[in-house]
């Protein structure tokens, strides 16, 4: 479960101040698929990464599962991200460096990656149709590609919450839909929350949990 | 994460073989410096290690090109118990070899009297023969010489050649090697023909070399030696180690200072001997006494003293003739704080005294190096620091992908560390290797000019070095990077 508790999140952009949230509170019900959906500049992306602890609410409590993320320290936030959330961005964000095993097992790669969790990348690429392109760097993969091996890597460490940032805003529909898919068939297989931020409604299905954000604040969920 | 850290320098060549070029190049140059006081500790060592006899010679004299002193005294020295056998030398430097300057390396004639250094047991030149024979009795009063291997190659001569130095005709009976800068400088024959090629009188000697019954006395023996002489003065007339002189402290020149002075003269188009007189006076109390601090400093490295010698002697070598004739008021004036010393006419010294003097010379250039080094050091660690920022701010979104998936500021520390150190490493591991392969190579080249050595510590010390700045150099982008929020690092990127 998912509490957003009242709040806001304002910041300055040059000498102006923006209020991306002004007193947001919703639930998130657990095991979740749900939708963030709203105009740009509505505050979705700002209101996702507050639930990912990339950022922190300049007013009132976001809690996970019982946890104020607000009462996390560093080293607590940072094992939050590393075990209980899997992000996926708008443009893939791989490393270049690394190829896809390597980018599905970086959240690992500061603790060293096990066999068992380089078999697991494996298998994960395989169930999104990757496994012939395991040795493939982002540049060698097309766009669809690039964004299954992110959610790969979002869903490898089995998390409690898959936070999506547009995952199908660079995608052609098919590849989208392919995203889509596979990201429904690992919550349903891992009993993950996913919470997607998008534009693009086509993809809500009938079951899905919608929460609309206008100008910072809880439209209509 | 190190196998990462590799890969994103590997991703970004250009600039990470800039910023590995530069400590490279740093790298090697201090092996490169460093070697040049390794070299001469090293040669300084071999070479007093093949000596083991004693010195006698004029006080605050550098080297036994610029002492004077009686011939007599050998005699003396030789009727003291416990002194096995007594050279003569007579050192002076030779101007022309077949008609060329010697310059760099210097060469020395070195006179000695063939019958005394039979009784030796130990000569350097004789026990460092290669080639011919070493000169014996039947050479009193002849041509004949000895020369290194250097010069023979230099001038390309064997055995039965002859060589021409200045205007004199020597004919080459023997080459030896000692294998020492040091040694292979000298020209060895009669001491007469020496005597007579540089207008030295027969009275004048420029060093005794004492071998002792017991070569483990030493110590004891100086004592004596000193003792034996102690209140004798010298006569008058003894220049050359004043030339030596600083002229404002008495003490012996600092060989970068000598090196000023000497470009100071050449742009004021003054002779070093300009000044000469100036310089006496200042060596002078009111009294017209010698002043304490006129006391030549045995201390000073000689090194400094050889530095001194080019100059002194590429200007002539007429200070160091005996020709009190030709002494003027204010060359005469300037022996007196010499010739006047009340305790010790002479100086005794072991070969330990010799190396260690070159050890305080090779640890003012040491300071010298390190100056010049720390330079090379500043410039490449700003290399570092600007590679690595420059990386830092490209990959913001990378640390922010790092963070968002648990990263650590502490891990992206330690990449952007190891990033770093295997510059430094990498750095340090060609540096030593270019600047080891580069002393190899100028030795190689210039084997009787220069040596330099390149030890396993000062190869070890660089390579440890290198990484230490490659860590330092990565520090700061490394907390900058480190701290800033995921968001705030994917926002700006």
């Amino acid at each position: 479960m998912i509490e957003i508790q009242n709040v806001t999140r304002t910041y300055q952009r040059g000498s102006a101040e923006v209020r991306a949230l002004r007193g947001l509170s919703c639930r998130i019900p657990p095991a979740a698929f749900a939708f963030i959906v709203g105009p740009s500049g509505s505050g979705k992306s700002t209101l996702l990464y507050l639930l990912g602890a990339l950022d922190q609410p300049t007013s009132g409590e976001i809690i996970v599962d019982g946890r104020a993320l607000s009462q996390f320290t560093r080293a607590q936030r940072d094992a939050y991200r590393r075990d209980d959330i899997g992000f996926v961005f708008q443009n893939f964000n791989l490393l270049a460096n690394l190829n896809a095993v390597e980018n599905v097992l970086v959240p690992y790669l500061p603790l060293g990656t096990t066999r068992q969790k380089r078999a697991a990348a494996e298998l994960l690429l395989q169930r999104v149709g990757l496994g012939a392109r395991l040795d493939h760097r982002p540049n060698q993969l097309s766009g669809g590609e690039q964004q299954r091996v992110a959610v790969a890597r979002a869903l490898l460490k089995q998390p409690k919450l898959v936070l999506a940032d547009e995952p199908t805003g660079e995608l052609d529909s098919d590849s989208g839909a392919e995203v889509y898919r596979y990201l429904r068939e690992l919550q349903a297989e891992h009993r993950s929350t996913v919470v997607i931020v998008t534009h693009d409604r086509s993809h809500i299905g009938p079951d899905d949990f919608v929460l609309t954000v206008r100008d910072g604040k809880l439209v209509e969920s | 994460m190190l196998a990462f850290a590799l890969k994103n320098l590997f991703s970004r060549p250009v600039r990470s073989l800039l910023a590995l070029s530069g400590l490279t190049v740093a790298i090697a140059g201090m092996v490169g410096l460093f070697s040049v006081a390794r070299g001469i500790e090293s040669t300084v060592t071999q070479t007093f290690n093949k000596i083991p006899g004693l010195l006698v010679m004029q006080p605050g004299a550098p080297i036994p090109l610029f002492s004077r002193i009686p011939t007599a005294w050998g005699q003396e020295l030789a009727a003291i118990p416990g002194v096995h056998a007594v050279t003569t030398e007579v050192w002076v430097r030779a101007h022309l070899i077949n008609g060329k300057p010697t310059i760099s390396p210097p060469r020395f004639l070195f006179g000695m009297d063939p019958e005394q250094a039979g009784n030796l047991e130990h000569s350097v030149y004789r026990d460092s023969l290669e080639s011919g024979r070493f000169l014996n009795s039947s050479d009193r009063h002849s041509n004949h010489a000895v020369i290194s291997r250097a010069i023979a190659d230099e001038f390309h001569k064997n055995v039965g050649d002859t060589l021409q130095v200045d205007s004199h005709l020597l004919e080459i009976v023997g080459i030896y090697n000692a294998h020492s800068l040091l040694l292979d400088v000298a020209i060895v024959f009669d001491i007469d023909q020496v005597r007579q090629m540089s207008r030295i009188g027969p009275d004048t000697a420029s060093c005794f070399y004492v071998e002792l019954d017991n070569p483990s006395d030493q110590e004891r023996m100086v004592e004596t030696i000193k003792d034996h002489f102690r209140g004798r003065e010298l006569p008058p007339w003894q220049p050359t180690a004043m030339l030596a002189l600083d002229s404002s402290t008495g003490t012996l020149n600092n060989p970068v200072e000598t090196f000023i002075k000497q470009i100071g003269s050449l742009l004021s188009g003054k002779s070093q001997s300009d000044d000469s007189p100036q310089r006496y006076t200042r060596q002078r109390t009111p009294t017209g006494t010698p002043s304490p601090d006129t006391k030549p400093d045995t201390n000073t490295p000689p090194g400094t003293n050889t530095a001194t010698a080019a100059t002194a002697t590429s200007d002539d070598s007429a200070p160091q003739v005996d020709q009190p004739e030709v002494a003027g008021s204010d060359r005469q004036a300037t022996t007196e704080p010499a010739a006047t010393s009340p305790e010790l006419p002479i100086e005794v010294r072991t070969a330990s005294d010799w190396a260690d003097q070159f050890k305080r010379f090779s640890a003012d250039l040491e300071l010298f190096l390190t100056i010049m080094t720390s330079i090379g050091v500043v410039i490449s660690v700003l290399g570092i620091v600007n590679t690595m920022l420059m990386s830092v701010t490209e990959r913001f979104i990378e640390f922010g992908i790092l963070k968002a998936n648990g990263w650590s500021n502490l891990h992206v520390l330690l990449l952007i560390g190891y990033e770093s150190a295997l510059l430094g490493v990498s750095g340090g591991v060609l540096g030593s290797t270019l600047g080891w392969w580069a002393t190899l190579l100028i030795n190689a080249r210039w084997p009787d000019r220069i040596h330099l050595y390149a030890s396993p510590g000062l190869l070890l010390f660089a390579l440890l070095f290198s990484t230490l700045l490659g860590v330092i150099g990565g520090l700061y982008p490394a907390w900058w990077a480190a701290r800033m929020l995921p968001m705030e690092a994917i926002r700006r990127g």
